[in-house]
Order: C-alpha cells, then sequence, then structure tokens
C-alpha cells in the first residue's frame, strides 16, 4: 500500500470517528439544554399550580393553564410522592397525531386528598429545533470532513511529490550503466538529506564497481600480457632443432604450465564477473536446444571417445541469461559430460519446461557432489583441469535464478537444472 | 608484405616479429600510441596487428585513425580483454578479427595469412606447397593435380600447417585451432593424432610425399624435410 493512501485511510478512518463523537455529543449537548429549559417551565408552573391551590384549596380548569396541559387524578395516599419528569406522547386533539411532550409528576393534596398532577409541555418545537441544529452542524461537519481530506490528500500529495520523485529515480538507476544517479535539491530538510545520503551511497557504489571493473580488467591484462609473453618464447624455443630430448621435456612443462595459469587466470577473472554482475544483456535463452546443439558441435569428440548422445526434448527449458555466459553454462556442462566419461558411455538431455537433465555415465564418485562445485575441487587429479567448470557452473546459477543440482547414482552422473521460484 | 605490430610489451613484439620475418614478411613495431599514430601515417601497411590497452592510449583509436586513412588495411586485435562487447567494438569499427591473449604465434601466424588472402585476392588465389594445391574460396584440395577430399577438420588442418610451413606446431595449438578455446585437453591431443593420421593417409594416397614430422613430446612439423 502506498504511503499516501495508507495516511489517507488512518486519517479518513480517525476523522470520521471524531465527525460521529462530535455529533452524537452535539446532540446530547441540545437535547440536555433544551430539556433543562422545559424543566424549569414546568417547575415554574408547578410553582403557580401550588400557590394557585394554596390559595383557593381547590382546583377548575379555568383558562389561567392556557395550555390546558394539566392532569390531575386522586390517588391513594400510600402511592409514591417523588416528583419526576418523563417523556410521554400524547394524541394531538387537532392532527389526530401523537406529538411529544415533557411531563412533570408530582403529588398535591387538595382538599385533603393527594391528588397526582401532571403537567406537560409540548416537545414538538424544540424537537424541530434538535433537528434543524443537528442537520446543519452534520452538513457543516461533512463539509469540513471532505474539504480537509481533499486538502491533506492535495497537500501531502505536493510535500511528498520529492520523495515518490527520489524513488523512480533509484528505481531506474543502472549501476553498470555509466551514468551516475541524478537526484533534485527539494526544499524540505528531510527529502534533501535523504537525497544527499543516496546520491553518495550511489556515486560510492559506481565508483567502487568501475575500480573493480577496472581492476578485473587491468588484472586480467596485467597476467594475461606475460603468459603471452611465455607462450611465444617457449613458441619460439620449441623451432629450435637443437633442443636434446630433455630440453624438450622441460619446454613442454613450462608450456603446459602457463597454459593452465592462463586458463585458471581466466576462469577466475569470469567467476569475478559473474559476481560483479557484469554482464547485463540479459534474454530469454532457450537452454536445451542450446545443449543439443552443442552436443552437435561436438560430434566428433563423441565419436572420437565413442559416446552415444540420446536427447528427449519434451519441452523447451527458456531461462533469462546474458547470451555470453548461456554459452559458457552450456560448455562446461557438455564438456564436463564428456571429460568424465569412459569409453563407449553414454550422454542424455531430458528437457522439459521447468526442469533439464544432464547425464553421463562415468565412475563411482568418491567426494560428495556439493563439494565438487567448490572452487578447486576436483574429482581426479587431473592437469586438464583446473577445477573452476562448476563452480562458474554454479555462480552463473546463483547470479540468474537457477538452482543446478548434481548426484551420482551407480555411476551415472546427473545435473539437474530448475528456475528458482520466487 | 608490411606489417604493422602494436604492442608495448616489447618482448611480445619481438616474438611476433622474429615469427613474421621468418615467414618473408616486412615488420615493424610501434610500442606506444603516438608511435603507431605516426607510423600509419607516414607508411602504408598490409596489415595491422594491434593491442588494445597501450600506455598512453587505447588501440581503438589506431583503428579508427587507420580506416580513415587507408580503409583496406587489415586489422587484427590482440588483447587479454575478452569481454564480449570489446570484440563487437572491434569488429564494428572495422577490425578483421580478434585473437585474446595468450595466444599461439602459429594461430596469429593462420589468422593473418587468411586475412591477407581474403584482402587482397578475395580468396581466389591458391596456395601452393609443392605438389598440393588449395583453392581457399571453394575450400577444393588438389594434390598431384587430383582432387582430394578432406573432412572440413582435415582441410582446416592442412591450411593451418601450410600457412606454418617449417614451423613446430605444439599439440594445444593445433586442438585450439580445429576446437576453438575450449578444447585445451588430453582427450583434445588423441583427436588431434587421429586427425593428423587421418590427413596424412588421404596425401600419401594421391601420391603425395610425407610432409608431416611428428616432434617427440611437442607436436608435429610440416616441411619439406
Amino acid at each position: 500500500m502506498k504511503l499516501l493512501n495508507k495516511t489517507n485511510r488512518i486519517y479518513l478512518a480517525f476523522s470520521l470517528v471524531i465527525y460521529l463523537l462530535t455529533a452524537i455529543a452535539f446532540y446530547q449537548i441540545i437535547r440536555l439544554v433544551i430539556y433543562d429549559e422545559v424543566e424549569n417551565r414546568l417547575r415554574v408552573e408547578k410553582r403557580d399550580f401550588q400557590a394557585y391551590v394554596r390559595a383557593h384549596n381547590t382546583w377548575s380548569n379555568i383558562p389561567y393553564f392556557v395550555e390546558n396541559k394539566i392532569e390531575i387524578t386522586p390517588v391513594n395516599s400510600n402511592s409514591t410522592r417523588q416528583e419526576e419528569f418523563s417523556d410521554t406522547l400524547i394524541l394531538n386533539r387537532y392532527d389526530n397525531e401523537l406529538s411529544p411532550f415533557r411531563q412533570l409528576t408530582f403529588y398535591q393534596s387538595i382538599q385533603g386528598v393527594v391528588h397526582r398532577v401532571e403537567i406537560r409541555k409540548s416537545l414538538l418545537q424544540t424537537y424541530r429545533l434538535i433537528e434543524v441544529m443537528t442537520l446543519a452542524m452534520m452538513l457543516f461537519l461533512g463539509l469540513l470532513l471532505v474539504g480537509t481530506f481533499w486538502f491533506q490528500n492535495k497537500l501531502s500529495g505536493r510535500l511528498w511529490h520529492p520523495f515518490y520523485d527520489t524513488l523512480s529515480r533509484i528505481k531506474g538507476f543502472d549501476l553498470s550503466s555509466g551514468t551516475s544517479l541524478a537526484l533534485e535539491k527539494p526544499e524540505i530538510t528531510e527529502f534533501r538529506e535523504l537525497n544527499d545520503v543516496l546520491q553518495k551511497m550511489a556515486d560510492k557504489m559506481q565508483q567502487d564497481y568501475r575500480s573493480l571493473k577496472e581492476f578485473t580488467e587491468n588484472a586480467s591484462h596485467e597476467m594475461q600480457t606475460p603468459l603471452a609473453l611465455i607462450n611465444a618464447k617457449v613458441e619460439q624455443l620449441i623451432q629450435n632443432e637443437q633442443l636434446t630430448e630433455i630440453q624438450t621435456h622441460w619446454v613442454e612443462s613450462i608450456y603446459h604450465a602457463s597454459r593452465r595459469i592462463s586458463r585458471l587466470n581466466q576462469g577466475l577473472l569470469l567467476l569475478a564477473k559473474i559476481e560483479n554482475k557484469q554482464f547485463n544483456d540479459s534474454q530469454s535463452i532457450d537452454l536445451s536446444s542450446l545443449l543439443s546443439g552443442k552436443l552437435t558441435d561436438m560430434e566428433e569428440v563423441l565419436t572420437f571417445k565413442k559416446l552415444s548422445v540420446n536427447i528427449q526434448i519434451i519441452a523447451s527449458f527458456d531461462v533469462v541469461l546474458p547470451q555470453t555466459l548461456a554459452d559458457i553454462l552450456v560448455t562446461n556442462l557438455v564438456n564436463n559430460a564428456i571429460k568424465h566419461n569412459q569409453t563407449a558411455g553414454q550422454i542424455e538431455l531430458v528437457s522439459t519446461a521447468d526442469q533439464l537433465y544432464l547425464s553421463n555415465t562415468g565412475g563411482v564418485l568418491k567426494s560428495s557432489p556439493e563439494r565438487l562445485f567448490e572452487r578447486f575441487k576436483k574429482e581426479s587429479a587431473s592437469p586438464d583441469s583446473v577445477g573452476l567448470g562448476l563452480s562458474i557452473i554454479r555462480q552463473i546459477g546463483d547470479s540468474y535464478g537457477l538452482t543446478i543440482s548434481y548426484e551420482e547414482t551407480n555411476g551415472i552422473h546427473r545435473f539437474c537444472l530448475e528456475r528458482v521460484v520466487r | 608484405m608490411k606489417v604493422l605490430v602494436v604492442e608495448d610489451e616489447q618482448g611480445l613484439a619481438e616474438s611476433i616479429t622474429e615469427y613474421m620475418v621468418k615467414d618473408g614478411y616486412i615488420c615493424e613495431t610501434a610500442a606506444t600510441f603516438r608511435e603507431a599514430e605516426e607510423k600509419i601515417h607516414l607508411y602504408t601497411y598490409d596489415c595491422v596487428i594491434v593491442d588494445l590497452t597501450l600506455p598512453d592510449g587505447n588501440g581503438f583509436q589506431i583503428i579508427e585513425a587507420l580506416k580513415k586513412l587507408i580503409a583496406t588495411t587489415g586489422v587484427i586485435i590482440i588483447s587479454a580483454r575478452n569481454a564480449l562487447e570489446d570484440k563487437l567494438k572491434g569488429l564494428e569499427i572495422g577490425s578483421d578479427d580478434y585473437l585474446t591473449k595468450p595466444f599461439h604465434l602459429s594461430e596469429l601466424n593462420a589468422r593473418v595469412k587468411s586475412l591477407m588472402r581474403r584482402r587482397q585476392f578475395g580468396g581466389h588465389t591458391e596456395i601452393r606447397f609443392q605438389e598440393i594445391a588449395v583453392v581457399p574460396h571453394t575450400r577444393k584440395v588438389f594434390v598431384t593435380g587430383q582432387l582430394t577430399t578432406l573432412s572440413r577438420k582435415e582441410y582446416d588442418l592442412l591450411l593451418y600447417f601450410l600457412s606454418n610451413v617449417d614451423v613446430a606446431l605444439t599439440k594445444a595449438s593445433i586442438a585450439e585451432h580445429l576446437w576453438g578455446d575450449n578444447i585445451d585437453s588430453a582427450d583434445s591431443f588423441d583427436m588431434v593424432y587421429s586427425h593428423i593420421k587421418n590427413l596424412r593417409r588421404k596425401l600419401l594416397e594421391k601420391g603425395s610425399a610425407d610432409y608431416v614430422q611428428s616432434i617427440y613430446g611437442i607436436g608435429y612439423k610440416f616441411s619439406q624435410f
């Protein structure tokens, strides 16, 4: 939920409660005032009535009490003598409707007989007053409510505008693009500070990213150049026909060692680059067809090792990956399946929409399958492997939402690729 | 045939030059951006081999300047950077090939020759070595005048040998030339062996002399004794 919606909602709920409470309180206060007024007048009339009875010791419906809303009934002396106010409805003589009245009941002895006296006053006009006042008040309160709500909405929309602006700019910020994050300088101190901090962080991140990228590039250059030199000199040395057999052997070792360092260096740099997310041209790639294509490319190698290939593509397995990394992933998987296979072995590729399996025959595994994904962990002490192939596969998987698992049962080695469900 | 090598690592530049000179090229070197720029303005080269990272500038700028002067000069980039964007940029501004360091001198040589053939004769010239003739643009091989059918890899192998006559070629460089960078393994050396065996057999059948010598522990050499 958006911040503004949330505050607006809270504000609305709070205002409604206040509004209702105010309305009820207002109504009650008006009612109280009016009742007080009516009751006072009833008391005055009671005094008048008592004065009259004291003076004349009798009672008649003389026109002194114009409203003629007085009713006297003789009662037994043992009934309560409490004076009380109550609401009552009385049939109007003229229009035959029930009208609300306030009534004061008290007991008065007239000529020795206790009478119950009920004096009434119509509440009709005061009721109208309450109604009109309540309605008017509700209307104005309502208008005020809607007005402040609208104003608040506009105001906070305006106040928070820099925040939303910053948010959208950060969302659109791409670390690797090279363009720096440009944030405005809003008037509001908090937002300005926020922007300043974000700006500093983004600049620092970008600088770090750039220097890291430069570092990997420079490291690559600085290491590959001497290696290229060693290789070139060794190649020249090989051309020398006066080399003895033992010298040839040394030269060959140097040559192999330098190739290995070079491959190792490239592998480590590749891992660093994947970790730094320096590949950013992700696109949807059909891995199953890429894999089967790679297997076709390697046909000569397969024929040479007498490996049979079984490809079952039920549905294509699509992933979002940079093209370069997809190629590396597929090459490493296929190379692995070929390298650790046995003569006259098998390679099987099964692909469904959700999973991709690549299995190959081979020796029984001695170490734990999970550990093989670690850097420099290898099953055999073979000199042509630097032990980075599977780490690269894993790193690509981790960085681009793929789970890559590996298991071995009875000499069948199986890689399973699945998309991570987010 | 004039080649300019723009490379700041002196030893490497020397090795490349030496290798090329043996093959009959006229080779010059430039170690800095300024030097290279001066040279391309003063002289005309058939091919420029350029490193991307130079102490005082960028190899891309040299290529751009060169393409403005003479668009027909062949350009091969040699770089330790193997980022895809560098390769794409290089090809976009007019380079013909991209080799990642470290490379085999024999591979560089083969690429230069192939580039020169494409540039100068549109590939229509034939490559001759004794009784062997190769017509690159139709990919046909004639031995003592008879058409010899070779597989794709055997043809590539023969061409690689012919680009590096009298040079000891390592098994690794042959394997990489035939299968690309990712094939440097013990298995690939066995495959190299089997391809060489087949090529040799096919050439001998058509009456060629045996030019392929194996060099113990290292690889092979294509030469006339």
